[in-house]
């Protein structure tokens, strides 16, 4: 029972850094808070939605759509709210307020187009696409998606995809942030906002790309929600920018690779707590949130100060 | 000038520590009632970092600071301005909403060290900000809003006052201007520490200075003497620092 | 106080007479009540956010902490409502005390903190294991104290008391020493201000009014949810209607709280998310374009705004 709780933590928890890592970017880059986070990843799951039900295809085709879509959505949207935000006397907490507004406008947006009721999609459809590939390829009938064997445990095929998706994702963060050039110029903004613009980098390009590619990651991660936790709704939005930011804050707020650290730190816990404590279970995040602030404000990793 | 002898201040072999970088390293000087000190040095000697620490900002990791006989090393900065400390800033932080009025009335109502406060008006009208006093300090200019930081520093009637940079980025005349200001300060036996890169300036306001180097005193004196010192002549011109 | 007293006249006194008046005359009596109820809140997000720049986005748990601190006194200890209602606004304060080191947070940080702390509260609350004690997620039913025409009039002192608070804030040196440690922390150290023990008195009166107001409500509605008292939509309204009139004054959360309630109400959404849009929509408009609120209009003119 513990080995498999501890595994399944980590599979959640690699899932969960997918879903805090756009939050960390986009605040790293831009000191925004980006309250509408799990509205994106509301989005993202809609998306999946849409790929099943009008398509009839692997949900998993969603996931490349999602990123495309988001990111354009989000440098368009950049340019239309950041600079008059940044132009004002208090941008930090205008910027709470604002993308407050706007996380209520896409919940309402979705609700008036979708309804309230839960959403789910049937965990076997996710990954057909590779029964279909080694059918074609390599012959023998398709299997039935059964779970997949871990070290001698079984657990649902979905978890073990989405950990694998989330891990390819957060590798190719690194590789942009690390490996390009863009991704260098993101660095150089996320530790000294000042003096990248002193030094002439374009600022604004920058920050804008860094949105799209978090609203991005968001919207991926949100493809799986339906799998991860069995159903969504439009309302979804507001617990998962909460999850999201106990995740990022554990990591460390403004380090998005400390933000894998955070997603395993917090998996590992929410499978403990629902093994063992279950009726517990929804406290989690709001004490673990309010605790970690409190006694360890830089995050397991960090070192920013966030304390008056 | 005949001066007290009496220290009011005395700071004693003060070090501070941020992680592994010493700013200050057994810092050692006094000042008495009516006496205009200055503290020089380069950029990163710790002349702000002592003001932050006599002033309460933080808290000292070695020594002591005594002032008036008692010891407020660590002392909480709204004590230490009840107690007759204040300062001004090197960047001044003004309530920006708040009137240029309003900016000296909280310091007025909260800031009661035992001296008795001026009269708000009498204030403003010394450091030019009559014609203001109704607008938001965010509207002044840089010049203004070290007015008002010091405005409300004395607002507090301090018997020791701290001024960090204040004269940088004031016109010739306004320096002027200003020197007589802090003068007279002194003359009615304020204790005052002036911290400043203009050494015209210092020469002309200060009685004595503290040079600093790396968080230690090295020289004390007059600062025409100072200049002729090689120890001074070589942290001032040599190395990294010259300019 | 000079201008205290006139602001008592000008605003605390005809505000209280019209609503004190209105439901002789006007027969939805929940719909006045709830106004009352939003006068209230929105002053106490003035009180924390307004004249301190802690933006509270769990103020609703105060709120709610005050309703479920009447439904255990009245359920277990069957208390006299009026008494309750003290006790609902000492839960509050209790619940500040607890919460206040999260006052060393700043900013978003702050804001999420309060959020995740009103949400713990929430599953708290709600907790089935509980039962024994809240009733868990089954809600509860204060019939024995159901008394409308009381409760709107505590509500109206409850009222009275939280403006009262707020002219003092406006009219004091309290309440300029309280915006001079929002605008800048160190400064306002050295003018000589307490700095932890303002923002922790400012918290605490934020958390009284949110209390006392929970109670009332408890006592008016007396059938309710964890959710229902919970509902993030209390904390939301009343800072958006604070923000929207203009905080750090008296009037801006009133006439906030009349013009987009009133709005609500006369549109009459009948189904929530038109209004959810219509309100992200305004919230967004107002950062862009307003983000002092309706009184700046004025007092960027150079009018003084009570």
């Amino acid at each position: 029972m513990l080995s498999y709780a501890l595994i399944a933590g980590v599979l959640f928890g690699l899932y969960f850094s997918l879903v805090g890592i756009g939050l960390n970017l986009v605040f790293g880059v831009m000191r925004i808070v980006n309250l509408a986070h799990g509205d994106t990843i509301m989005l993202g799951a809609f998306i999946a939605l849409g790929v099943v039900t009008l398509a009839g295809i692997d949900p998993l085709f969603a996931v490349p759509l999602a990123f495309v879509v988001f990111l354009l959505a989000g440098v368009l949207l950049y340019w239309v709210l950041v600079p008059r935000l940044q132009g004002s006397s208090n941008p930090e907490m205008l910027s709470i307020i604002l993308f407050f507004g706007l996380s209520q406008v896409i919940e309402a947006v979705t609700t008036i187009f979708a309804g309230t009721s839960e959403r789910s999609i049937q965990s076997r459809l996710l990954g057909t696409v590779f029964t279909t590939i080694k059918v074609k390829w390599f012959g023998g009938t398709p299997g039935r998606g059964g779970p997949i064997q871990i070290l001698g445990q079984g657990f649902p095929a979905p978890w073990v995809i989405a950990a694998v998706t989330s891990l390819i994702a957060i590798a190719l963060v690194y590789l942009y942030l690390y490996r390009t050039r863009l991704g260098t110029l993101t660095r150089a903004v996320m530790s000294r906002r000042d003096e990248a613009f002193a030094t002439g980098i374009d600022v604004d390009r920058v920050s804008a790309v860094a949105f799209g590619i978090g609203l991005g990651l968001a919207a991926i991660s949100g493809v799986f929600a339906p799998f991860m936790f069995g159903s969504i709704t439009p309302a979804f939005g507001a617990d998962a920018t909460v999850t999201s930011f106990a995740i990022v804050v554990l990591g460390s707020l403004g380090n998005p690779l400390g933000t894998a650290l955070g997603g395993i730190v917090y998996g590992v816990c929410y499978m403990l707590v629902q093994t063992y404590l279950s009726s517990w279970a929804d406290l989690l995040p709001y004490v673990l949130l309010i605790l970690i602030l409190l006694l360890r404000p830089s995050g397991l990793l960090g070192r920013r100060v966030r304390v008056a | 000038m005949s001066l007290e002898t009496t220290p009011i201040l005395d700071v004693n072999r003060l070090v501070k520590r941020f992680g592994g970088f010493t700013a200050l390293d057994g810092l050692s000087f006094h000042v008495v009632p009516g006496e205009i000190l200055g503290l020089v040095g380069p950029n990163g000697s710790g002349k702000t970092t002592a003001i932050n620490v006599i002033s309460g900002l933080y808290s000292p990791d070695g020594g002591g600071v005594i002032f008036e006989g008692r010891a407020v090393g660590g002392v909480a900065s709204h004590r230490l301005v009840h107690r007759g400390i204040n300062r001004t800033f090197q960047v001044p932080k003004p309530f920006m909403s708040l009137s240029v009025r309003e900016n000296v009335e909280v310091a007025l109502a909260y800031g009661r060290a035992d001296g008795v406060p001026p009269a708000i008006d009498a204030l403003l009208e010394e450091y030019r900000l009559a014609d203001v006093a109704k607008r938001p300090a965010a509207d002044l200019n840089s010049a203004q809003q070290k007015m008002l930081d010091l405005t409300r520093a004395l607002a507090t009637a301090p018997r020791l006052l701290l001024l960090d940079e204040l004269a940088a980025g004031l016109n010739p005349a306004e320096l002027d201007w200003i020197a007589d200001r802090i003068k007279a300060l002194a003359a009615k036996g304020m204790a005052i520490i002036v911290v400043e890169h203009l050494m015209g300036f210092i020469e002309h306001i200060t009685d004595r200075v503290i040079v600093m180097n790396a968080g230690k005193e090295i020289f004390e004196g007059k600062l025409a003497a100072a200049v002729k010192e090689p120890q001074v002549i070589e942290v001032f011109l040599g190395g990294e620092h010259a300019a | 106080m000079h201008n205290g007293f006139k602001h008592t006249l000008i605003i605390l006194v005809p505000l209280l007479i019209v609503f004190a008046a209105l439901p002789g005359v006007y027969q939805n009596h929940l719909l006045l009540f709830n106004f009352v109820i939003f006068l209230i809140l929105a002053q106490g997000v003035n009180i924390i956010y307004g004249f301190t720049g802690y933006l509270p986005f769990g103020y609703v748990g105060f709120f709610g902490a005050g309703a479920y601190g009447f439904a255990v006194m009245v359920m277990h200890f069957q208390t006299p409502a009026v008494a309750a209602v003290l006790v609902a606004g000492l839960v509050g304060i209790a619940l500040g005390l607890l919460l206040t080191p999260l006052l060393r947070l700043t900013g978003a940080y702050f804001a999420i903190a309060n959020l995740a702390a009103s949400l713990a509260v929430l599953h708290l609350v709600a907790n089935p294991a509980l039962e024994n004690i809240t009733k868990g997620p089954y809600g509860v039913s204060l019939t024995g104290t159901f008394n409308p025409s009381f409760a709107y009039d505590a509500a109206l002192v409850v009222l009275a008391i939280t403006l009262g608070g707020v002219i003092y804030l406006r009219n004091s040196s309290f309440g300029l020493a309280l915006q001079a440690v929002r605008e800048d922390a160190v400064s306002a150290a050295m003018a000589g201000v307490d700095v932890v023990k303002m923002r922790v008195i400012a918290w605490l009166a934020s958390a009284l009014v949110a209390g006392l107001a929970g109670g009332v409500y408890a006592w008016y509605v007396s059938v309710f949810y964890p959710d229902n008292v919970f509902s993030g939509e209390f904390s939301i309204f009343a800072i958006v209607f604070a923000l929207f009139g203009g905080v750090a004054t008296i009037l801006g959360p009133i006439v906030g709280v009349i013009i987009l309630y009133g709005i609500y109400n006369l549109i009459g959404f009948t189904t929530p998310q038109y209004f959810q849009l219509v309100y992200g929509l305004l919230i967004m408009g107002l950062v862009l374009f307003l983000p002092a609120g309706l009184m700046s209009l004025a007092t960027r003119r150079g009018w003084h705004v009570p």
